[in-house]
C-alpha cells in the first residue's frame, strides 16, 4: 500500500510496441516517465496518436508492459503476471476514448450493475451503486434502469458508460478523452460531479484530452506527450504559460488563457497567465474599471 | 498473461505493402495460379505429391519476401484443434483410409483404436495439405491489396455474366467480408477490454471453467453482432449517398495489366497442376 507522500501511479521509461513481431508493427510510447500520487486530478494531453490512450491503457493492466519500462499502480508491479489484476481493475476505473463502443449489455441498468455483480456484492448494496452512479452521471435510475442500451443517444451511451465504471467506486478515475461528443450542459455537470468527487473523497483522477479548455478548471498538474515521450510537465498554470512550446508539440492553450496572455503583451495588464474563463473575467473588468475613470 | 492484441494472430487477409515478383503479379494471374495449386493438392494423396507440392508453395512464399514465422504465426491460435483433429484421425480413421500405394498394415490396436500405416499417412499428408493451403492463402492476401483482389475476380466473373452470375456483387460480398474481419477483431478487443476492466475475468488466471467461458463468449457475441450490423447498416448509407448502383456501366480507376511474367507463371503453373493431376497415381509412395 501507499502511503499519501508516495505516488500511486509511477510510469519508468515506459516503451510499447503495437502488432509487436510481425511486418506491421507500430511503436507507440518511446519512453515516458510520470508520476502520479493520491488524491490528485492530472491532465495528461498530446495531439492525435501521441500515445495518450496507450500509456493510460496501461494503468489498469489491459496493456502490460513487456519491453523497456515499469509500471507501479498502488505498490503493484504490471510486468509481473502473478499479481491479482482484477483487485487492480477495480481500483482503476477506466472510460475509454468512444465510451459507447463499451456498452454490452441489454439493459441500461444491467450494463452499470456489471462491475458491482462481477465483484460479489449483494443485491440491495448493487442496486444502491447503480442507483448512486447513474444519478452522478445525470441518467435518472427510474427513467432510464430499463431502456435498451442500444437504442440510448450518442450522449446518453456516453454517460451510461461512465456509470458503468463509477460504480465501481474507483480510487483512481482515467477519463480517456470521454466528455468529447456530450452535449455542453451534461459536460459541465459531468466535469463538476467528477470535480466534486475528487475534492470530497480523494478520488484521483487522470483526465486524458487533447482539448485544453477541459483542462484547465479540473486539473492541477499537466504531462504533455508526444511521440510517444513526456516532453512537458508541469503545473497547469506552469505548462499554460509556455504557449510556444505548445504549439510546437501540436497543442495549444485555451483562447481565454491567450487573450490574457495578448494583453499583457501590450502591457495593458502585468503578465499572468489565467486558467478559467473566470478568472479572465476579472482580469478584463480591472481593464475596463481602470480605463472608465 | 492475457494479450487483447488479436490483429496479431490475424495473418491471412492482411495485406503487406512490398515490391517483390509476386507482389507486383497481376491479380487474376495470382487468383488462378493459387486455384490451379488448390485443385492439384486436393487431388494428390502420396508423400512424394505432397512434398513437391510443399515445395512448390514454399517457393512462392521465398519469393513474396514474407517471413516464413509471420506466415506460419496465423496458425498458433488454431494449433490445439488441428492437434485434436489429428489424434482423432490418428486414432479412429485405422479402418477407414487405405494408404497411397501400399497395403494397410496394422501397427497398433487396442479396443476402439486402430492405428494402421494408412491413418498415419493421412495424418501427415492433413498436415503437409494444410501447411500448402495455408501458404498459398496467407500469399494471396498478404501480397494483394483487397482492391486489386475485387477487380481481378470481377474480371475473372465477367464472361459468366451472360448466363446471369452478378460477377461485380460477388466480388463487392467478397471485399467486404475481408474488409470486416480486421474491423471485427478491432471491435472484439474494445469490447473485451471494456469487460475485463469492468471486472470480466477475461483471460485472467483460473481453472478451466467451460461453463464460465462459454456465457463469457455470448456475452461477448451479442454485442459484436449488434455492432456489425450497425456497421453494415452505416456501410449501406454511405453506399447510397455516394450513389452506388452496382457494377453495370462503371469505369475502374485502377486498370488490370496482364504482363508477360504473368503469362509465363500462369502458363508454367498450369502445365505443373495439370500434371501432378493426371499422374497423381504414378508416383512410388
Amino acid at each position: 500500500m501507499t502511503s499519501a507522500n508516495e505516488p500511486i501511479i509511477q510510469v519508468n521509461d515506459l516503451h510499447h510496441r503495437y502488432l509487436r513481431g510481425t511486418p506491421l508493427e507500430v511503436v507507440a510510447l518511446k519512453g515516458v516517465t510520470m508520476e502520479i500520487y493520491p488524491g490528485e486530478a492530472v491532465g495528461i494531453i498530446g495531439r492525435t496518436g501521441a500515445g495518450k490512450s496507450t500509456i493510460v491503457q496501461h494503468f489498469n493492466g489491459l496493456i502490460r508492459p513487456r519491453e523497456r519500462g515499469k509500471v507501479i499502480v498502488d505498490g503493484m508491479d504490471l510486468a509481473d503476471p502473478d499479481i491479482d489484476i482484477r483487485a487492480l481493475r477495480q481500483k482503476v476505473g477506466l472510460v475509454f476514448q468512444y465510451p459507447e463502443q463499451q456498452l454490452f449489455e441489454r439493459y441500461v441498468g444491467d450494463d452499470v450493475a456489471f462491475g458491482p455483480l462481477k465483484m460479489g456484492l449483494p443485491m440491495d448494496e448493487v442496486r444502491e451503486r447503480v442507483r448512486e452512479a447513474m444519478e452522478m452521471v445525470g441518467l435518472g435510475f427510474e427513467e432510464f434502469k430499463d431502456r435498451y442500451t442500444f437504442s440510448l443517444s450518442g450522449g446518453e451511451m456516453r454517460k451510461a458508460a461512465m456509470a458503468g465504471v463509477l460504480a465501481l467506486r474507483p480510487k483512481i478515475l482515467i477519463l480517456d478523452e470521454s466528455t468529447s461528443g456530450v452535449d455542453p450542459r451534461s459536460r459541465k455537470e459531468l466535469l463538476s460531479r467528477i470535480d466534486y468527487l475528487h475534492r470530497t473523497r480523494g478520488l484521483t483522477v487522470i483526465f486524458v484530452s487533447p482539448n485544453m479548455e477541459d483542462m484547465a478548471g479540473l486539473v492541477d498538474r499537466i504531462y504533455v506527450i508526444d511521440d510517444g515521450r513526456t516532453v512537458m510537465s508541469g503545473t497547469t498554470r506552469e505548462i499554460f504559460s509556455q504557449p510556444e512550446k505548445l504549439v510546437q508539440h501540436g497543442l495549444g492553450i485555451p483562447q481565454i488563457t491567450e487573450i490574457v496572455h495578448e494583453l499583457g503583451r501590450r502591457g495593458k495588464v502585468p503578465p499572468t497567465t489565467v486558467l478559467t474563463v473566470q478568472e479572465g473575467k476579472e482580469v478584463l473588468w480591472k481593464i475596463l474599471n481602470s480605463s472608465g475613470t | 498473461m492475457e494479450d487483447f492484441e488479436f490483429l496479431r494472430n490475424i495473418t491471412i487477409g492482411q495485406y503487406l505493402p512490398g515490391d517483390s515478383i509476386v507482389h507486383r503479379m497481376d491479380p487474376r494471374a495470382k487468383i488462378s495460379i493459387m486455384l490451379f495449386l488448390v485443385i492439384a493438392i486436393t487431388f494428390n494423396i502420396s508423400y512424394l505429391a505432397n512434398i513437391i507440392l510443399l515445395v512448390v508453395t514454399f517457393l512462392f512464399v521465398i519469393a513474396s519476401g514474407i517471413s516464413l514465422g509471420y506466415i506460419l504465426s496465423g496458425v498458433k491460435p488454431a494449433i490445439p484443434f488441428i492437434v485434436v483433429l489429428a489424434l482423432l484421425q490418428l486414432l479412429f480413421y485405422g479402418d477407414a483410409y487405405i494408404p497411397y500405394n501400399a497395403v494397410s498394415r496394422t501397427l497398433f490396436r487396442w479396443g476402439w483404436i486402430h492405428i494402421t500405416n494408412g491413418s498415419v499417412q493421412l495424418v501427415i499428408v492433413s498436415t503437409l495439405r494444410f501447411l500448402q493451403l495455408l501458404f498459398l492463402a496467407s500469399l494471396l492476401t498478404n501480397t494483394t491489396t483487397t482492391s486489386e483482389l475485387t477487380h481481378g475476380m470481377e474480371a475473372m466473373l465477367a464472361p459468366f455474366s451472360r448466363i446471369g452470375l452478378p460477377g461485380h456483387e460477388l466480388s463487392l460480398v467478397a471485399t467486404i467480408s475481408l474488409r470486416f474481419v480486421p474491423i471485427l477483431a478491432e471491435q472484439l478487443e474494445i469490447i473485451m477490454k471494456a469487460q475485463a476492466s469492468r471486472g470480466a475475468e477475461l483471460g485472467a488466471k483460473g481453472k478451466l471453467q467451460f461453463i464460465q467461458t462459454t456465457r463469457q463468449v455470448v456475452v461477448l457475441i451479442v454485442p459484436l453482432f449488434i455492432d456489425a450490423f450497425r456497421r453494415a447498416e452505416d456501410l449501406i448509407l454511405a453506399m447510397q449517398a455516394r450513389c452506388y448502383m452496382g457494377g453495370r456501366g462503371r469505369t475502374h480507376l485502377m486498370t488490370l495489366k496482364f504482363s508477360r511474367t504473368d503469362l509465363i507463371a500462369y502458363v508454367v503453373v498450369l502445365v505443373f497442376s495439370a500434371a501432378m493431376v493426371i499422374f497423381r497415381n504414378s508416383f512410388p509412395f
